[in-house]
């Protein structure tokens, strides 16, 4: 099988194909394992923190991802030329292309991830379907892939509320809730239609829709030597147009008994697909604590460090180790989770307008530091927001032993951190630390956008924003009328006001 | 006993808004303030190498980040950021008084935020829209980001199609009152 291809090899070298806040977790996973790193870099980042901190770095394109980030050949290229023999694809860009990962195995470059085969399997919808079907693993009641006719026909048994899917579909393309069998056929020609732009396949499918679910996934780790594990699971039921916002684990509704079970199925979806390296299997989680599959993402994990707090393993460095071929250090019962990890993505975007996305040069970045708090970034003062990439700045990792523990250090993170230069949401993080619902860990996947409103929220420090401005304003014109007058000048009054504090040290 | 009297500079007036919210700010003294008729002591510190302002307040420590954009002042404080207008007396007067007279000629550009390209315009040239109607879904960092009516109006001109790219700030779309037409 697929594992052939794969057979342990020692690797001291290894690419990493991607950027920001990913590429610099993987590098500090390897030059912890001594391995040394070779960054790849489109326009937009040559002053980027991974580029800078690689043993080696290339250039490899235009700025926009397709002219460099998706570019397998150059990569492959890149990797022969500097003598990687490893390359780790991250999350997005190349990390679930089967095709890139074939093409490390052809040219005997260690992938760090599962053998193509897995990903080709899981990276089909209605394929992953019936692959947990077969493994035991409990799905969505829906129907398969078929004509127009065929689903209206199917989906008297199926039941509504239906959603309509698409089989290539990822990120909520494709995808539409159907209440009332007469809308049914309008919403399978819009999701075609809809699934043909973004995926260039117009295959759709079936399911029902389950109210009031709770998106519940389970970690794994398997090594090429048939050893799979799970290190429990990650709640991330607050999304945003099916983005995750906040991740927390454990799970407020998952206790022990149900983590054995998600983690057993969660372990046999895995090896029903030969799986190897870190994976998640996505579960639905409904009222009555019935769990459904929704899909298995062959990659790591934007919200892996979660996962790490509470379980004290290193999942990067795992999937490096297992790419070598070494064999898992833990067992199942090695795993315990301890206290509560909460993660929030900080995102250039403006949650008081519609969450716009915000460009623009990042002036100040202040981290929150202290007991308990990690942050993940690419991101420094002089960074550049471009609209190549995605609009995520950081992630910030909060752990405590308990979960109000975690949301009283999320908080004071929150207030701590400093950004300027562009529109973040941490008023949107803050607004939530506040939230009764979320507090008493009453949401579910729709919770965000249908029940949540910024407009709730007053911001608390009106008056002292008002009187810091106008100290500053009046500190500024006091100075600017001792030398010249407001108009004789050809700058502004902030550049000139910082010239002549430099002046005067 | 008018010994404070001697470090008194010109008692400074300002008007400062927030959020609709209007602010009188005295400021005729360096360690004290008057705020909508309330005294204040400050210590106000810049900390340019920081990016950092510190103020105690009445010895409440309050710390800020505050950039100048345009003609108001960001400042970030607690994660939140507020956008300040500051005027002086004078400022404040003339502003009104042209305010009164942009304000006839209610005159919206929409312009791009970012760059990006245009997915759809769902609106067409001469059509009524309400504030928060959506008028142009600009694609851009990988999303679908919809561009709604800053106010109520008529679509006077739309300036890009579905399919074209466009550049920050370029101007997308303009919306008139109902009655300038």
């Amino acid at each position: 099988m697929a594992t052939d291809s794969l057979l342990p090899k020692r690797f001291n070298k290894l690419l990493i194909a991607n950027r920001g806040e990913i590429a610099m977790r993987i590098l500090r996973a390897c030059h912890e394992l001594g391995i040394s790193t070779v960054a790849v870099f489109s326009d937009a980042d040559r002053h980027a923190l991974h580029v800078r901190y690689a043993t080696e770095a290339y250039h490899i394109g235009p700025s926009p991802a397709r002219d460099s980030y998706l570019r397998m050949d150059k990569i492959i290229e890149i990797a022969k030329l500097s003598g990687a023999e490893a390359i780790h694809p991250g999350y997005g860009f190349l990390s679930e292309r089967a095709e890139f990962a074939q093409m490390c195995v052809d040219n005997g470059i260690v992938f760090v991830g599962p053998p193509p085969e897995a990903i080709r399997i899981m990276g089909d919808k209605q394929t992953a379907r019936d692959t947990a079907v077969a493994a035991g693993v409990p799905i969505v009641p829906g129907a398969s892939a078929g004509t127009d006719e065929e689903l209206i026909e199917a989906a008297k048994n199926v039941g509504f509320p239906l959603l309509v899917k698409a089989s290539a579909g990822g990120g909520g393309k494709g995808m539409r809730p159907v209440h009332k069998s007469v809308d049914l056929p309008d919403a399978l020609a819009a999701a075609r239609r809809e699934a043909k732009a973004a995926f260039g396949d117009d295959t759709v499918y079936l399911e029902r829709l389950i109210e009031n679910g709770r998106h519940i996934e389970i970690q794994v780790l398997a090594d090429m030597h048939g050893n799979v594990i799970h290190l429990g699971e990650r709640e991330c039921s607050l999304q945003r147009r099916h983005q995750k916002v906040i991740e927390e684990s454990p799970s407020f509704v998952v206790d022990e008994e149900l983590r054995q079970r998600m983690g057993e199925i969660a372990v046999a979806a895995a090896k029903a697909v030969d799986y190897v390296s870190a994976g998640t299997i996505e579960f639905l989680l409904d009222r009555d604590k019935n769990f459904y599959f929704l899909e298995m993402n062959t990659r790591v994990q934007v919200e892996h460090p979660i996962t790490e707090l509470v379980t004290g393993v290193d999942i990067v460095q795992e999937q490096l180790r297992i790419a070598r071929g070494r064999r898992l250090r833990f067992k199942q019962e090695d795993i315990k989770m301890k206290g509560w990890a909460i993660e929030c993505r900080i995102n250039a975007e403006d949650p008081y307008n519609n969450y716009l996305p915000s460009t623009g040069m990042i002036t100040v970045s202040r981290l929150p530091t202290g007991p308990g708090v990690r942050v993940d970034t690419g991101v420094f003062p002089g960074y550049e927001i471009t609209p190549y990439y995605d609009s995520m700045i950081s992630k910030l990792i909060c752990y405590g032993e308990t979960r109000g523990e975690a949301i009283l250090r999320m908080r004071r993170a929150l207030e701590e951190y400093r950004i300027m230069g562009v529109k973040t949401n941490i008023p949107f993080h803050q607004h939530m630390m506040d939230s009764h619902r979320f507090l008493t860990g009453q949401f579910d996947t729709h919770f965000v956008e249908e029940r949540f409103k910024m407009s709730d929220r007053e911001a608390p420090l009106v008056m002292e924003a008002a009187i810091l401005a106008t100290l500053m304003a009046h500190q500024q014109g006091q100075h600017a009328s001792q030398i010249v007058a407001p108009g004789d000048r050809d700058t502004s009054n902030w550049k000139w006001y910082s010239r002549w504090e430099r002046l005067r040290k | 006993m008018k010994v404070r009297r001697t470090c008194l500079k010109t008692p400074m007036k300002y008007i400062t808004t927030v959020n609709d919210e209007e602010f009188i700010i005295e400021i005729e003294h360096n360690n004290q303030i008057v705020v909508n008729g309330v005294r204040y002591d400050i210590d106000f510190q810049h900390l340019p190498e920081a990016d950092a302002l510190s103020l105690l307040l009445n010895h409440r420590s309050l710390e800020a980040v505050v950039e100048e954009r345009d003609d108001v002042w960001d400042v970030l404080t607690k994660g939140e950021v507020y956008t300040v207008k500051v005027q002086d007396e004078r400022a404040y007067r003339l502003a009104k008084a042209r305010g009164v007279a942009s304000e006839v000629t209610g005159e919206a550009q929409m312009k791009s935020p970012m760059p990006g390209l245009i997915v759809a315009v769902p609106v067409s040239e001469g059509q009524h829209v309400e504030k928060g109607d959506k008028i142009i879904i600009l694609e851009s960092m990988k999303m679908e980001n919809e561009l709604r009516a800053p106010k109520a109006g008529i679509v006077a001109r739309i300036n890009v199609a579905q399919g074209a790219s466009v550049e920050k700030d370029q101007v997308l779309a303009v919306i008139v009152d109902e009655e300038e037409r």
